[in-house]
């Protein structure tokens, strides 16, 4: 979810982490927190309060939804509640990796040229 | 809700059997805003599970798992609660906490200070009047958003707080009742307030009346102490009567500068 409430604004680490974590697949709340810690290289982690705080803000802004339960097949026959990602929910990561592309653009740019 | 939360615990109760730290997390969900609670917490009960089965795999501590998780949801049940909160609920929570802040003031104070002993009624006393003040200060500040009606709020309140509590001390600490007639100096100030409806002309005329209300306690009051002490008293009258002064000027500095944008305010 942005910030600012806009898909282009911003988006909060753990928003983009939970989108990166469901652009591939469908995901329930601990294989999305496995996928976001891998992402990052155990860098960001986060607990169900932050990570269900986030679903719900990303839920109300449409950029994820419930996809119903089911059992995963890695772990054991417990039914879990899945996410996935909308159609506005990749149109903001694609924007927001835009985003990220022009900073590193410029970054490159200006250190390479010095100014 | 009630109904709902039981079926979360009847389905996953035979995995759980004898882990008395998954009931005690589910209570604690249970402190989420009922829309929230109901959407989510079967989700994050799953979710708490799977990461301590994860926990227990890698041989990972139980208490420093379990302090993390409940630190965790704690935080974001007051999260969930500040955004689902309308603004003036958020607005005293906000002063409640801030009230709790400076109260720590005292409360780590007296147990280093020798001779600091108030009891727990005194801590309760204090915070109302810390609260009171605060939740004071944003009612009436938000009335007008000029910097110097602000500022002569917030220097009216912090003086009126210090002149309550130095009162209520001084009262308390030594036998000279007659002291409370220093309370009738907020009084001039509650009610000057009331009848100027917070407009800052009627404001700075109210602190004027505090602060010559003040002086004139100073001077028919007699000390009843030794000259030192007498001296101490003279300096903080002539203190708070400044206070007061200088919060009128700015509030008569707030009205001008409203007057002179806006010929029909007031």
């Amino acid at each position: 979810m942005a910030k600012s409430g806009t898909a282009q604004a911003p988006l909060t680490p753990a928003v983009l982490h939970i989108l990166l974590a469901l652009a591939t697949a469908e995901r329930h709340g601990y294989g999305i927190m496995k996928q976001v810690k891998a992402d990052s290289q155990g860098n960001v982690k986060m607990g169900p309060g932050t990570l269900y705080g986030s679903i719900a803000r990303m839920t109300k802004a449409g950029l994820v939804r419930e996809s119903g339960k089911r059992v995963d097949p890695e772990m054991d026959d417990e039914r879990r509640i899945y996410y996935r990602l909308t159609g506005k929910g990749q149109r903001a990561l694609e924007a927001e990796l835009e985003r990220y592309r022009g900073v590193v653009a410029v970054a490159e740019g200006r250190f390479a040229h010095g100014t | 809700v009630w109904w709902r939360l039981r079926k979360v615990d009847l389905r996953m109760a035979p995995r759980l059997t004898g882990r008395r730290y998954w009931k005690w997390y589910a209570t604690l969900l249970r402190l989420y805003p009922r829309a929230f609670r109901e959407e989510f917490s079967e989700g994050m009960t799953q979710t708490f599970h799977d990461l301590d089965q994860e926990r227990e795999q890698a041989g990972r501590s139980l208490f420093g798992f379990l302090l993390w998780a409940f630190c965790e949801a704690f935080a974001g049940i007051v999260k969930e609660h500040m955004t689902h909160m309308p603004q003036l609920g958020k607005m005293v929570l906000r002063v409640a906490l801030g009230a709790l802040a400076a109260l720590m003031g005292p409360l780590v104070a007296s147990q280093f200070v020798e001779g600091w002993n108030w009891p727990a009624g005194a801590f309760v006393r204090v915070y109302v009047l810390f609260f009171a003040t605060g939740m004071a200060f944003v009612l009436i500040a938000r009335r007008m958003g000029v910097w110097s009606y602000k500022a002569g709020a917030g220097l009216a309140l912090l003086a009126g707080l210090g002149l309550a509590w130095s009162t209520m001390v001084q009262t308390a600490d030594s036998e000279h009742p007659e002291r409370l007639w220093y309370l009738s100096v907020l009084v001039v100030g509650l009610l000057g307030a009331m009848l100027a409806r917070l407009r800052a002309e009627g404001l700075a005329i109210t602190l004027f009346a505090m602060a010559a209300v003040l002086v004139l306690i100073a001077a028919v009051l007699p000390s009843g102490g030794p000259p030192d002490m007498a001296r101490n008293m003279a300096i903080g009258h002539g203190v708070y009567a400044a206070l007061f002064t200088t919060s009128g000027l700015l509030f008569r500095h707030a009205m001008r500068g409203r007057t002179s944008r806006s010929p029909s305010a007031q």
